[in-house]
């Protein structure tokens, strides 16, 4: 952790072209960008995207081929806003990819969960889980059956999919966590993204039922390459930027104790 | 292979300190820097109130470092409490590096940091790139001496003044050893402006900001050499350290102490233990003994 190298020129910008744009929900869109240069990205990593005049936002993508990337992006203030209004050949800027994406190279059974737009690294795990030919189930926890993102996607990745909701519209009806508890004893790992309640939860059935995870953690991205100093998780001197965005079970137990 | 160096009136167990700016908002993350190595550790400059820092982007790459405009991003210098508190036991000297407009926001900061027992104050007088709290009172050489001579006079431990590149930097550094400074840190970055030519924007959100790294470190080792041949004071180098050799440059241009900023975003905190085995092979291979034997040696 944080001892090894890093190649600071991924703090050069470029760019991509929007080739597509998917309407989710009413505060959720997906951009399908066509880049300019490869740089090799994992799922979880994340880039900065910035919109010149406003801010750079970092955003974990929810699919990429070297080629093609998707980025799905939750309204929330006003460069989600910006972002939300770029139509249809307009170029985007970004730099990255930066930080520790989810490691997927232990042959095993994957319990695979995102919450609202924190799905969208999960995905793009899920696509390199099936290129690996590993076992997983995809579960996806919204608010209300109109909020789902990648349901289809992942049935026609072929993984066992579920989809619950907390109104009961469709799927399962209650809480992620709640569904995970019933399920996570058949599995060996899991890897979560979402709000952060979801993500103590999950840390702590998964320290309960002794399975390892991988969780993805957001805080204020100012750098992007530890030294700012603005992204700490809680006070534990870790860095979601460089240390994360993705910890596991070993390093939050260590740092987090019992939170 | 000894390479315990005294910076006036600091023992450290080795010359290496964290430079201000880099890692060091809160006691958590000092504290986590501070198992890898250094002998001393810098804050964040510190100022009254909170400030939130300046929007995003706040770096730029640049073929030859990095140019940030940060924003002096700080909790306010009443959160030092704490941050003393948890790095009580950490065993090496913490510096405290101070940032204002007016001689008494210095001195309100500076005899807190004394109260609470830090070791040392760094006045940061250079910051190139927050209008009114930086480099313009590094310029004025009147006004470097009230500030310096205000804090000097009401506390008990070293304070350094962090210069930058100053119009007669030799009036700046003669003026905060007038107040009182025990020694300088130099240097601070130097403003400066990326363009991104796609964008066709500049690519900080402030416009201009302090660019470190490499490209600064010939004018660092310059500027040291200048302070060190004229007053012979303790000096900690700044500027664009990126391996031993140039530590060693430093020490033999006069500093007594050498700081890392921007090399950690690229070589990661183990840089520490690079730096210092390097030191220690070169030191066996040029037969020398104590480190300190090598302060100033280019100037002789
Ligand atoms: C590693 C990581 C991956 C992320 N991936 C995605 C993603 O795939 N899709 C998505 O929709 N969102 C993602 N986010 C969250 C997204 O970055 C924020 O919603 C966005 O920065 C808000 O910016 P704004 O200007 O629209 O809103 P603002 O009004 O500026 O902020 C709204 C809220 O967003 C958060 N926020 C603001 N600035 C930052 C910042 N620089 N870094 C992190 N959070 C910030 C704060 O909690 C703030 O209260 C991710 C965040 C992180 C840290
Ligand atoms: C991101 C960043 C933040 C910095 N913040 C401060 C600061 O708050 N106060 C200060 O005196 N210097 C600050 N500096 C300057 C450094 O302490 C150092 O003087 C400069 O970066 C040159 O050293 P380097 O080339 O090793 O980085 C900052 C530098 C960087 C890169
Ligand atoms: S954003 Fe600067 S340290 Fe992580």
């Amino acid at each position: 952790m944080y001892l090894t190298g890093y190649d600071i020129s991924i703090l050069r910008f470029t760019w991509g072209v929007i080739e597509d744009i998917l309407n989710h929900s009413k505060s959720i869109k997906s951009f399908n960008i066509r880049v300019r240069e490869p740089r090799d990205l994992d799922p979880g990593q994340f880039i900065m995207l910035w919109i010149p005049g406003l801010e750079e936002v970092p955003l974990s993508p929810s699919y990429y081929d070297g080629s093609l990337m998707r980025i799905t992006v939750m309204k929330r203030g006003p460069t989600t806003e910006a972002i939300h209004r770029l139509r249809i050949g307009d170029r985007v800027f970004y730099r990255g990819p930066f930080g520790n994406g989810f490691k997927v190279s232990n042959k095993g059974r994957y319990l695979l969960v995102g919450g609202g737009y924190g799905a969208s690294p999960i995905i793009y795990t899920a696509h390199k889980i099936r290129e690996y030919g590993y076992e997983a189930m995809y579960v996806e926890g919204v608010k209300t059956e109109s909020d789902a993102l990648f349901i289809d996607e992942a049935k026609s990745l072929g993984l066992d999919t579920i989809l619950v909701t907390e109104d009961g519209s469709s799927g399962i009806k209650g809480l992620v966590t709640d569904y995970i508890e019933e399920v996570i004893n058949e599995y060996d790992y899991l890897l979560g993204c979402g709000p952060e309640g979801m993500l103590l939860k999950l840390l702590e059935l998964c320290n309960r039922y002794g399975v390892e995870c991988q969780l993805s953690f957001e805080a204020i991205v100012k750098c992007g390459v530890g030294i700012c100093g603005s992204c700490e998780l809680y006070n534990t001197g870790l860095l979601v930027c460089r240390d994360g965005p993705v910890f596991d079970s070993r390093i939050l137990s260590r740092y987090l104790g019992g939170v | 292979m000894d390479l315990r160096v005294r910076l006036g009136k600091l023992e450290l167990r080795n010359p290496i300190i964290l430079a201000s700016g880099i890692l060091g908002l809160s006691g958590s993350q000092l504290r986590r820097v501070g198992e890898y190595g250094f002998g001393g550790l810098t804050t964040k400059s510190y100022t009254i109130e909170a400030r939130r820092g300046y929007d995003t982007p706040i770096l730029a790459y640049v073929k030859c470092g990095l140019l940030n405009a940060v924003g002096l991003e700080n909790p306010g210098y009443r959160e030092l409490a704490r941050v003393r508190e948890s790095l009580k036991d950490v065993g090496i000297p913490i510096i405290v590096s101070i940032a204002g407009s007016k001689v008494d926001e210095f001195t309100t900061i500076a005899s807190y940091v004394d109260e609470l027992g830090f070791n040392a104050i760094e006045l940061n007088l250079s910051c190139p790139h927050v209008e009114g709290m930086g480099l313009e009172l590094g310029d004025d050489p009147n006004y470097v001496y009230k500030i310096v001579s205000g804090v000097s006079s009401i506390v008990s431990i070293p304070v350094y003044v962090k210069i930058g590149l100053h119009r007669d930097i030799m009036a700046t550094v003669g003026k905060s050893l007038d107040g009182g400074a025990e020694g300088i840190t130099a240097i601070n970055t130097i403003r400066a402006l990326a363009i991104d030519v796609y964008a066709r924007k500049p690519v900080l959100s402030n416009v201009y900001g302090g660019l470190s790294g490499p490209a600064i470190h010939p004018i660092a080792v310059r500027i040291v050499y200048d302070i060190y041949r004229e007053y012979g004071i303790p000096i900690i180098g700044v500027g664009g350290v990126s391996s031993w050799d140039d530590v060693i440059e430093f020490i033999l241009a006069g500093a007594s102490a050498v700081g890392v900023g921007t090399v950690i975003a690229s070589k990661g905190l183990d840089v520490v233990r690079e730096i210092l085995d390097g030191i220690k092979t070169y030191m066996m291979d040029e037969g020398f003994k104590e480190l300190s034997e090598l302060i100033g040696y280019a100037n002789k």
